[in-house]
């Protein structure tokens, strides 16, 4: 089925998602849709998924103009999406997830729907076991269970948002494959993707959005790599070399740490690094592999079923968050919302939260309501945080925004271990640059930091060294290979 | 979300058909709606009396209210107010049938707080530890706390002398005086308190770390927790705080009016008290007006009894209070997506 | 000794509206809407079959009666929190309110001393049918059908499910009329029960429905368990009055605090461990 979008523009109230935007994919072939976090790509998706009304333009399937109310009517002309965080509902078997909302007649009949599951999972190569809780799949899994709903409601066109954000190298290949049989089979393929080798290597066309607007649609075969980067960030990308920082003594140690995940298995095994004073260290590894875990033990929300965490001469294995946060713990969380911040909270209040016991938020038990206020404004300032007063909410502000207040607090009150989970999450090149120059100026006045993210080359640009963390365990690169991409990407998915 | 943003046609009807609703039950009982009114505001206040009784009833919804509206500061729903006020106010009777006199009645009213706050010491905890639901095991609670006191002032605490389930009068020196006595008004220094609770409690939350964590642990819990407050902890004592504060309304309540304790002690008070936390708007301040306009209600709905409008009309207005009150200020936001 | 076949009727008797009530709080809260208002929905129903049967003489439309009072109070639980968005547990509350004083209310403007206090009910054994009918049906849709599965799908994540097409609002409209029904017929039982309505007869056994829910997981064979349970406990506490246990007199408060202290302590995880809906109170 061939999708055709026209001038479509969506408003969140003041915001322009999308301004004026077209769109074309045709049958047979995967089509890459690219552009920054931010640029649009989901909110154009959604618009063809029919879960947003936009407030102009116009959708054509096969050249016939359509109009989708909510998601039930473009899975009824042939659309199917595949969210980066997957639907599939944990507490249902694999067979009801497959089935979902497509279900034949009002009586689940399992048998004949399994027989028809197999075939469908035998013509992708896949297999399950379909009377098993959907709790237990993988994200691998998930991914090819995803697939098969597509297969199963005949969707002609499969949108996949950000489809490889979960996986391992490997897997995404597989998944490429699986892609690539479908458009052979006539579908429309659409990906919606931040990695460039992917849209090199698997797509037929790209799409890139800026900004909310169209930049350009080209076919993959005549665009270069390069030149793709520089449209999606909008000017040249400019290859500087990481400022090395003067690394001192080592300040934390970790040593021989094991975790239990949430299953109760071994989340991180053993893992024993130390982290000098004066330097930024990253953690590079495929979602899952235990860099959630590590993260919490770190700042003391896990406790660790072996070894030992030490900070500046100190034992931290059996101290909280408190403990850990009056000796000089900082933190640029994953999940701002979740763990950042209280967004109903002014951005005054907010400034204090984590800070809240140590001045000069705080005078013994008693709040300092003027340090407070000076401090707000510094953490507003260090950043250029656009806001419309300290007083004003948190919600007020764009993510971006927030994302540098919260970058900005973690650097006010002397840190000296910084944590940042994918510090750059939301934020464009400008605010990457800021966010990991900070970090640099705090390390430089003898902090140490380690910033975990799913991107290997991020951290290659700006972290002094960088570790490996797989199926739980931490790795260092050997001598001579520190710095080398290809050997870390191996080391990332185990075969190093 | 800004809290006026989203408000709309809706919200207009839900109003109008409240006002339906009860202008629909006046009209049953064929007693004009404006007289009704009359009736209430002059049974509340329209006398030295009124005006007595309506600070009678303000006192312990002000101070459960305070109980109620701490735990909420902290995201928790006590709906258990009601059993703690009543093991509160029996452990106060309790204490002052012992121990006569002034020392006596302090005495009896830290007997309640220690009561009460114990009596909520298993929700908090098995919300905190289990993950259990406040709202269900205090449900759980308030009903065995019925029975408990019901038991207790039929047998161990009964008074042999009197026919039905009562402890004994308690002697005179152990009551909370009235602060103003000018028959047939008086007000009893239980309600001053209350108002100094009030005070104390909005500085504490504005201005000291602990009341801080504690709003943070109501706005967000795993924000809190990763930012070093103790969640756990704050949970369990701040459902222990609500219930100590509840218990000592029910002090209050004993030592100050009643002067005994009886089968079915409490009215309600703590279910009100409810409704009094969820209309103060998130604000101590706002306590003041809404426990007055709770005790308004309660007491002039006796006075509208006798005009032919039967009781049953106060708890119509007390839901559709928190009703229309709740979808301006408690509605959930629906997150963004990313 | 206590006559087994006597106390396996009373066990009945007593049980019976608590296992239609938690089966009603089951579709609710397995929709992911939490619903302290069964309380208010039974009461509903009990004054509205006892106000409309007296009036008609007909038991079947003191039946209807007691069903629309206690779908129209969970179909407002359905409306404040699904179109206001209001909290569930406050929503709760306010129905509980209402319905304690609208039911008190009513009562005493329709039922002065000079109405014949007397309606007719239907036999107390159609309900009993009715209640293990719901149960197995209960049991049977959740796993084997279409409306099932969307039930549980929305409870467990409401966001998700829309993704895939279904409309999560609908399916709580459904499940809170549902709920509704079944404490309809639950209020109608309590109220045939005793022969004539008084203020706050059901004295908390929407609190108690809401605990044997607990106790079961959210699963109805075991929620029918546990009703049958606190049912034998209550049962238990009428025959075993004034007699000697161990040797001691055991106070009747006991017995009657029992399902309550037997719901803490399952809450406190001594039972086992229980995972509610995941979608529980989402909006």
């Amino acid at each position: 089925m061939e999708v055709s979008l026209s001038g479509v523009t969506q408003r969140f109230g003041a915001v322009t998602a999308l301004d004026d935007v077209g769109f074309r994919a045709g049958r047979g072939a995967i089509h890459a849709l690219v552009g920054e976090n931010g640029a649009g790509k989901t909110t154009l998706m959604r618009v063809l998924f029919g879960a947003l009304q936009p407030n102009a333009g116009t959708i054509e399937l096969d050249g016939k103009p359509v109009h989708f109310r909510n998601s039930a009517d473009a899975i009824n002309a042939g659309i199917g999406m595949v969210s980066q965080h997957y639907s599939v509902i944990p507490e249902l078997t694999c067979l009801q997830n497959l089935m979902l909302g497509a279900e034949p007649g009002w009586l689940l009949s399992e048998s004949k729907a399994k027989s028809r599951a197999t075939e469908l999972a035998g013509r992708m190569g896949y297999s399950f076991n379909w009377g098993d809780s959907a709790e237990g799949l993988s994200p691998a899994g998930k991914q090819k269970l995803e697939i098969l709903k597509l297969l199963w409601r005949d969707a002609k066109v499969m949108i996949l948002d950000e489809p490889t954000a979960m996986l391992s190298p490997a897997d995404s290949e597989a998944l490429y494959s699986s892609l690539a049989s479908l458009a052979a089979g006539g579908a429309t393929v659409i990906v919606v993707t931040h990695r460039l080798p992917e849209v090199m290597d698997h797509c037929q066309t790209v799409h890139v959005l800026r900004g909310g607007r169209n930049v350009a649609n080209s076919l993959v075969a005549e665009t270069g790599s390069r030149e793709l980067a520089e449209m999606i960030v909008g000017h040249d990308i400019d290859e500087r070399a990481v400022e090395q920082s003067t690394v001192g003594d080592v300040l934390a140690g970790v040593n021989g740490v094991t975790l239990k995940g949430y299953r109760g298995d071994d989340a991180v095994e053993d893992a024993t690094f130390v982290l000098r004073a004066g330097e930024i260290v990253g953690l590079a590894g495929v979602d899952g592999n235990g860099q959630r875990e590590l993260f919490q033990a770190l700042l003391g929300r896990q406790r660790l079923s072996r070894g030992s965490i030490m900070f500046s001469g100190e034992d931290w294995t059996e101290t909280g968050p408190r403990e850990r946060i009056e000796r000089g713990l900082r933190l640029i969380p994953e999940d701002r919302h979740l763990e950042g911040v209280i967004d109903e909270w002014s951005l005054e209040e907010n400034a204090a939260l984590g800070l809240q016991r140590l001045p000069p938020f705080a005078r013994g038990l008693w709040v300092d309501s003027a340090g407070r206020r000076d401090a707000a404004s510094r953490i507003a300032d260090r950043f250029k945080t656009k806001h419309g007063g300290l007083r004003q909410k948190m919600s007020s502000l764009s993510g971006g925004n927030q994302q540098r207040y919260v970058a900005a607090r973690a650097l006010e009150v002397a840190p000296k271990l910084l944590l940042a989970f994918q510090p750059t999450r939301g934020l464009d090149i400008d605010g990457t640059a800021q966010v990991y120059g900070a970090i640099r100026q705090a390390c430089q006045q003898g902090a140490c930091a380690l910033v975990v993210s799913f991107d290997l080359d991020e951290l290659l640009e700006h972290c002094d060294r960088v570790l490996t963390i797989f199926h739980g365990r931490v790795q260092e690169p050997p001598a001579g290979l520190e710095r080398d991409r290809q050997a870390i990407g191996r080391m990332m998915v185990g075969t190093g | 979300m800004g809290d006026i943003k989203g408000l709309g046609a809706r919200h207009i009807v839900l109003v109008l058909c409240s006002f339906a609703l009860v202008w629909l039950a006046l009209a049953a009982t064929k007693v004009p709606p404006l007289e009704a009114l009359g009736q209430l505001v002059q049974g509340s206040m329209g006398s030295p009396a009124a005006w007595k009784q309506t600070f009678r009833e303000m006192t312990p919804l002000l101070i459960a209210g305070l109980a109620v509206f701490l735990a909420l500061k902290a995201g928790l729903f006590n709906i258990g107010a009601d059993g703690q006020l009543v093991i509160g106010a029996a452990a106060a009777a309790a204490t002052a049938i012992k121990v006569p006199g002034l020392g006596g009645v302090l005495l009896a009213c830290l007997a309640a707080i220690v009561a009460g706050g114990l009596w909520a010491l298993p929700a908090g905890w098995i919300r905190a530890y289990r993950g259990g639901h406040e709202v269900i095991s205090t449900i759980m609670l308030n009903n065995i706390a019925g029975f408990l006191t019901v038991w207790l002032v039929t047998g161990p605490m009964r008074d042999p002398t009197q026919q039905s389930g009562t402890t004994a009068v308690l002697s005179s020196d152990s009551w909370i005086p009235a602060a103003v006595a000018q028959p047939p008004f008086s007000l009893s220094w239980t309600l001053p308190v209350g108002i100094v609770g009030v005070v104390a409690m909005a500085l504490w939350l504005k201005r000291t770390v602990v009341g801080f964590e504690l709003c943070a642990v109501g706005a967000n819990r795993t924000a809190s927790e990763t930012a070093g407050v103790k969640v756990k902890g704050v949970t369990v004592w701040a459902l222990m705080a609500s219930g100590g504060l509840a218990g000592l309304a029910g002090a209050f309540f004993v030592l100050a009016y009643e002067h005994r304790f009886y089968a079915n002690f409490s009215p309600g008070y703590g279910f009100d008290a409810l409704g009094v936390a969820l209309l103060s708007g998130g604000s101590p301040w706002g306590l003041l007006p809404a426990s007055f306009l709770f005790a308004v209600l309660s007491s002039g709905s006796s006075a509208i009894q006798l005009t032919g409008v039967p009781k049953g009309l106060n708890g119509i207005l007390l839901g559709l209070l928190i009703i229309v009150f709740a979808s301006v200020r408690y509605r959930r936001s629906r997150l963004g997506d990313d | 000794m206590i006559d087994p076949t006597l106390l396996a009727a009373s066990t009945i008797t007593l049980g019976a509206p608590l296992v239609l009530a938690a089966l009603g709080g089951l579709t609710s809260e397995r929709s992911g809407v939490m619903n302290i208002g069964l309380e208010g929905a039974m009461l509903g129903a009990a004054c509205a079959t006892f106000v409309v049967g007296m009036q008609t003489q007909n038991p079947w439309l003191g039946l209807a009666a007691a069903l629309a009072a206690a779908i129209l109070l969970m179909l407002l639980h359905a409306v404040l929190t699904q179109a206001f968005a209001i909290d569930q547990i406050i929503s709760g509350m306010a129905i509980n309110a209402i319905a304690a004083g609208g039911t008190s209310f009513l009562g005493k403007a329709m039922l002065d001393e000079t109405s014949l206090l007397r309606a007719p009910f239907l036999p107390t054994q159609t309900y009993w049918c009715v209640a293990a009918l719901a149960v197995a049906t209960l049991a049977f849709y959740l796993r084997w059908t279409r409306g099932g599965v969307h039930l549980l799908a929305v409870g467990n994540d409401p966001d998700k499910s829309r993704q895939m097409g279904l409309d999560p609002v609908k399916v709580r409209y459904l499940a809170l009329v549902a709920t509704g029904l079944l404490c309809g017929l639950s209020g109608a039982l309590i109220c045939s029960n005793s022969g004539s309505f008084r203020d706050n007869m059901t004295a908390g056994r929407g609190f108690i429905a809401l605990a044997a829910l607990i106790i079961g997981g959210w699963r109805p064979l075991p929620t029918l368990a546990a009703c049958l349970g606190f049912g034998l406990i209550e049962a238990l506490q009428l025959h075993l009055q004034g007699t000697q246990l161990a040797g001691a007199a055991v106070p009747t408060e006991f017995w009657t605090s029992l399902p309550y202290l037997v719901t803490l302590v399952a809450m406190a995880g001594l039972l086992g461990k229980n995972r509610a809906p995941a979608g529980l109170g989402k909006p």
